[in-house]
């Protein structure tokens, strides 16, 4: 009896001090998503107004209108390249920090997170002058006699550029914190067994980091597909996403409704990411 | 290509087939060993880890590395593996020198300390690794995985993985993960220092059997001196980054070539004294020594050399004595431990229980008796 009475203190404990958070996430973040959903479903009034009338119309026009499902294909597949350079670009970077050691490490791991503490505005404007027809690369190119046909701002290739740099360090960050099942002694125990170093890392080294890689993937690919500001500057308003189309309806054409449309539709491309995610987790255990 | 210098073999290959394989030794150059250490050193910044060490291991033996914690047993052993960079000195192997190739290339199974075993893959596949690399047939794979497993008393395992084994469990895996690719070298990093007595007994057979059945050279690092002695071929102590001595069990024993090594290597008793000629002084007593010394001396005799015998017992030509006082008695079974007091030191005397039916009692005057040739003497330090 007595333990039963430990229990349902211990209980009582628990959801004591979870009720804060719970609290929170239901005023900030359930309650405006259930809004949303809502708002979904209502006519959109001239001058920014919302109907009270229940409506399938925000969803049908959603489904039926060729230019919103090219922008939800282009936002899943652009965010699935940028993933992958951005995974790309890290890994490396990452793999080094890990295996890096005192000052050295400390001073590189500042160095990684630093640009974070800028805002991406900025770091997107400095990317514009690099990138611009008479910026940094295609000068500094025309300068030892190549010229590139094609732009690189204003277009997806700004976008897809801008971005991965912008996102590298949360996937370092995400990276390292997946390293940790990762003993250098591992790696030696398969060179010592005949290993060439490719084999290796094929063998070892990369099923070992495979968590932090699904983790930094994650993280990146819902950063890509929510991010506005850089696709707007760097696309120069011809790249249309989800995400800055629910900017353009919320901001600019004030259609409440159709923003809600589009919003939750990126709630469902993120929850089947993390469902994607548990999975591959699961697989590599 | 990984290394493939043996032919795929499986453990139990005949005697007459590891000869043929490993050859008699007549193809090796007259001087060092197959394992052949020349001067390698290894410094930290600031801070010697390894000095100068020479070692040589003929083929097909197994070599103990012997030495207190910190000496820089596992720095050697990774140092000859190639996991570690040298600071100085060659490796060689076969008289070829291996110094700067990589530890793929070396042909070499190292059991780590740590075990180092691959947690995301079973029992079976860390076992599997090494014959992977080398390219051998699935079939074949199996069968000596299969082989190696129950070896090892792993049977029943081969799905698990490493987290879900006890410490000696995993260790047994390392330790097969390593016997499995039948290497030119092997090298163990306190291999058994998990396994409870039974099962070390077990393994230090099995392990001493397919080294001797493979003709392979092996380099052994432990702890426990019974294990260096026991299954060792030659024991090398080590001590504070340097080989103090590298010799068989007995020469070890008997003949240790300086203080450190006679009082590691087994237990010893010391007595301060005067040397002049192979006569030393210790207060108004005299001991004969075996070769002639001069200055402040130790003198050591090992506990079960000496015979206690009731004081005032007549001397002898071929006998050294000293007298004490017993001061504790531990009877252990086989044999009676004294705590004997000897000129303000405490000596520890060991005798066989046959030979004295009764104990002698606390406080008892005793004269502690020796052969000559068990007197050990070292020049004291400083
Ligand atoms: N990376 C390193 N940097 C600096 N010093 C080191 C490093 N690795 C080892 N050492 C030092 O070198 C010495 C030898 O280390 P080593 O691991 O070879 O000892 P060991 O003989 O294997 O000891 P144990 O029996 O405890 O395993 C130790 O004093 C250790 O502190
Ligand atoms: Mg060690």
């Amino acid at each position: 009896m007595a333990q039963q009475g430990d229990e349902t203190r211990r209980n009582g404990l628990a959801i004591a001090l979870l009720l804060p958070i719970v609290l929170v996430n239901v005023g900030v973040f359930l309650y405006p998503v259930l809004n949303l959903l809502s708002t979904s479903f209502k006519e959109a009034l001239p001058g920014g107004g919302i109907g009270t009338e229940f409506t399938w119309a925000n969803w049908s026009t959603l489904v039926q209108d060729r230019f919103y499902m090219e922008a939800l294909l282009r936002s899943v597949l652009m965010s699935l390249l940028i993933t992958f350079l951005t995974l790309l670009c890290s890994y490396p970077i990452a793999l080094y920090l890990h295996r890096s050691s005192g000052q050295w490490r400390t001073f590189l791991l500042v160095l990684v997170v630093s640009p974070l503490l800028t805002s991406a505005v900025v770091r997107t404007y400095g990317w514009v002058a690099v990138l611009a027809d008479t910026g940094l690369i295609k000068n500094g190119l025309e300068q030892i006699g190549i010229t590139l046909p094609f732009r690189l701002v204003y277009n997806m290739t700004g976008v897809v550029i801008g971005l991965t740099e912008i996102l590298m360090p949360y996937m370092i960050l995400a990276l390292l914190a997946g390293f940790g099942r990762l003993d250098p002694r591992c790696e030696e125990a398969a060179l010592t067994l005949g290993a060439r170093p490719i084999q290796a890392f094929w063998r070892v080294v990369l099923p070992l980091t495979a968590p932090g890689i699904a983790l930094g993937c994650l993280l990146c690919f819902v950063l890509a597909v929510s991010s506005f500001i850089t696709p707007r500057i760097l696309g120069g308003g011809r790249v249309f996403l989800l995400a800055t189309e629910i900017y353009d309806q919320a901001i600019v054409t004030l259609n409440w409704p159709a923003a809600g449309t589009l919003s939750i539709l990126v709630l469902v491309v993120f929850g089947l990411s993390l469902i994607l995610y548990t999975r591959a987790l699961r697989a590599f255990d | 290509m990984a290394p493939t210098r043996h032919p795929a073999k499986p453990l139990n290959m005949t005697l007459a087939e590891a000869d043929m394989r490993h050859g008699t030794g007549q193809e090796e150059p007259a001087a060092g060993g197959f394992l052949s250490l020349q001067g390698l050193g290894k410094r930290y910044q600031g801070f010697t880890a390894v000095h100068h060490l020479y070692l040589d291991v003929p083929r097909g033996e197994l070599v103990a590395l012997l030495g207190p914690s910190g000496c820089g047993k596992t720095t050697t052993l990774r140092m000859i593996a190639g996991l570690t960079p040298v600071s100085g000195g060659r490796v060689l192997v076969g008289g070829r020198d291996m110094t700067s190739e990589p530890p793929y290339r070396r042909d070499m199974g190292l059991v780590f300390q740590s075990y180092a075993l691959f947690p995301h893959m079973t029992v079976e596949r860390n076992v599997a690794f090494g014959l992977e690399m080398r390219r051998i047939g699935r079939a074949e794979v199996a069968e000596r995985v299969k082989e190696a497993v129950a070896m090892v008393r792993l049977q029943g395992l081969e799905k698990r993985r490493p987290r879900e084994l006890s410490g000696g469990q995993q260790q047994r895996v390392a330790l097969a993960r390593a016997l499995v690719i039948q290497p030119s070298i092997l090298l163990f990093d306190e291999p058994l220092s998990n396994l409870d007595a039974k099962l070390r007994d077990e393994m230090r057979t099995e392990i001493r059997d397919i080294q001797q059945r493979l003709g392979i050279t092996a380099v052994f690092v432990t702890h426990d001196q019974a294990e260096a002695l026991a299954m060792c071929d030659k024991v090398a102590v080590m001590n504070a980054g340097r080989l103090e001595q590298l010799g068989t069990p007995t020469e070890l024993y008997e003949r240790p070539a300086n203080p450190f090594v006679a009082s590691f290597v087994g237990r010893i008793n010391r007595l301060p004294a005067m040397a002049m000629g192979t006569k030393a002084k210790v207060g108004e007593r005299e001991l004969r020594l075996t070769q002639p010394m001069e200055g402040n001396i130790e003198v050591m005799v090992r506990p079960h050399r000496i015979q206690l015998e009731p004081a005032g017992s007549a001397a002898t030509e071929s006998t050294n004595r000293v007298q004490g006082e017993i001061r504790r008695t531990t009877y252990v079974g086989d044999l009676i431990q004294y705590v004997v007091h000897v000129d303000g030191l405490n000596w520890s005397v060991e005798q066989p229980t046959s030979a004295s039916a009764t104990l002698s009692p606390i406080g008892a005057k005793v004269d502690l008796s020796w052969r000559v040739e068990d007197t050990l003497a070292f020049k004291s330090a400083g």
